[in-house]
């Protein structure tokens, strides 16, 4: 059969991440501690945790940045580190300003998309669907931070991957983005994509998510549907708020 | 191999930082044609008692430190740009063996590195030998043969500098640190060596990278600032080790360091 550059794989989209006694440590800092959980295909899993909660730490570990200490993330029961083309496995956005400011949006994606075979014509439509065509011949540099969150999410989905994380993608995302990223993400999810989606705006994680993973200090505090949060707890707020209270790292007395 | 390749060419290529260090590389050959050029005009003005002990300079050996420290910023920043720009985090989760990242960077980064170094050091040398003639007792009249091994020796140097700025980038991370020992290898050493009592100025300036070239092929001249104490094949190994084991201890460290 002959595959045209520019069309990803056909294959069935569902993906898991799972974390077996993930541990990373930091000269004397635990960032992670003995975090195991899983995150399933079919919704958007929200992760949430204070600052300095180890959250940026796991989606480095999952993505093989990072080494963990002990303990494994897996990503479809593979280590990340044994994929060959992994953009076809797992879209990530850790940084959106992570970019060189002198390329443009299109060569940054068309980058990324030689790395691992991926055609000019999926970066030309990615461009499209986080709505960057008119400004992609641009200089990054001279982009907002809300186009540039645009950018990252576009360098996720350029693989057409079954697992997608993101880090805080709506920070400089004006209310229209804002809503336009929460209705991107729940289709993802209803295709039968697994989501990982860390953010600290509560309402819209409410409205976003379907489970949620809460750590703290490195260590999972609790796991459990937004349902089952917001039972127990006047809101998604009120939950985070009195589940975290005793591991907050860096918070007023 | 062949999609990273692709990958790291198009970076390099899709930003404008590269065209002006290559613009500047180049530029070595009409800086060394007016040169070149002013000094036939005074050797003309001169009366015939000083134009016979007139001497000049081999101009693309003076000059090759232009592309040099072009091509070896380049490198450098082909590779720091990553770090400074969080980039190198997207880099390494598309291709997790990483190594292939730094092995396409150099073999993209050698090639320009090659380029500019013959167009460099073959145009400069031509450009002065077009105007130059046989002035100089002759300096440039002597067959383009004989100094074809001198001349891709230096262009080799090119080369060098290149993949040392990507090893040196790569190990150190900061580009203004790396800058710093291509400037220091380049000029800061050779002038302190210089100044070392024997026999250990000869020997620690026959290491400089300005010094291999004639070493490699045995062409010593006596006004050289470098030493001259190593047989071709030694300073043939001393090269190669400039490019590759900066490069090497950087591949190690990128593979295990945390990203």
């Amino acid at each position: 059969m002959v595959r045209r550059a520019g069309d990803p794989p056909p294959r069935i989209l569902y993906g898991v991440i799972e974390l077996q006694h993930l541990t990373k440590r930091y000269g004397g800092t635990l960032a992670v501690d003995d975090l195991s959980f899983a995150v399933a295909p079919g919704h958007v899993t929200g992760f949430l945790g204070p600052n300095g909660a180890g959250k940026s730490t796991t989606m480095r570990l999952i993505l093989g940045l990072d080494a963990p200490t002990s303990g494994q993330a897996l990503v479809n029961g593979r280590r990340y580190t044994s994929f060959r083309k992994p953009l076809r496995e797992v879209g990530a956005l850790l940084d959106a300003s992570a970019v060189h400011g002198g390329r443009s949006a299109y060569n940054h994606l068309l980058c990324m998309a030689r790395a691992n075979g991926i055609g000019l014509k999926r970066v030309v439509q990615v461009l499209e669907q986080v709505g960057l065509a008119s400004v992609a011949r641009k200089r990054v540099g001279g982009i907002s931070l809300g186009m540039k969150q645009r950018l990252g999410i576009a360098s996720a989905l350029l693989g057409n991957p079954g697992v997608l994380m993101f880090d805080e993608p709506v920070n400089g995302l004006d209310p229209d983005g804002v809503r336009w990223i929460r209705d991107l993400l729940r289709s993802l999810a209803a295709e039968g994509r697994t989501i990982l989606l860390s953010s600290h705006l509560m309402s819209a994680m409410a409205l976003t998510a379907e489970r949620i993973v809460i750590i703290g200090r490195g260590r999972l505090i609790t796991e459990a549907t937004v349902a089952e949060l917001t039972a127990r707890h006047r809101s998604l707020e009120d939950a985070y708020m009195a589940l975290t209270s005793g591991s907050l790292e860096y918070g007023a007395a | 191999m062949k999609a990273v390749l692709a990958s790291e060419w198009l970076k390099l290529r899709s930003v404008r930082s590269t065209y002006l260090i290559l613009g500047i590389g180049l530029s070595t050959v009409l800086l060394g044609l007016a040169l070149a050029a002013s000094a036939a005009g005074m050797y003309d003005a001169a009366p015939p008692t000083q134009q016979a002990r007139a001497r000049i300079a081999d101009l693309e050996e003076a000059f090759a430190i232009i592309p040099q420290l072009c091509m070896g910023v380049l490198g450098t920043l082909a590779m720091t740009s990553e770090y400074t720009t969080g980039m190198i985090r997207t880099s390494l989760a598309l291709v997790p063996r990483r190594w292939p990242v730094l092995a396409a960077k150099s073999m993209v980064v050698g090639s320009l590195g090659l380029f500019v170094g013959v167009l460099a050091v073959f145009g400069t040398y031509f450009a002065a030998r077009g105007a130059l003639g046989d002035r100089f007792s002759g300096a440039y009249a002597t067959a383009v043969g004989d100094r074809v091994p001198l001349l891709v020796s230096l262009s080799l140097t090119v080369l060098v500098f290149a993949l040392l700025g990507v090893g040196l980038g790569a190990l150190l991370r900061s580009a203004a640190g790396a800058t710093a020992v291509i400037v220091a290898l380049v000029y800061g050493l050779p002038m302190i060596i210089d100044k070392i009592p024997e026999p250990w100025s000869e020997r620690l300036g026959s290491l400089m990278i300005g010094a291999l070239p004639r070493q490699i092929t045995g062409d010593i001249i006596a006004t050289s600032v470098y030493g001259s104490s190593l047989s071709p094949p030694v300073a043939a190994v001393v090269m190669v080790a400039y490019a590759t084991v900066p490069l090497t201890i950087a591949s190690w460290l990128l593979c295990r360091r945390d990203a």
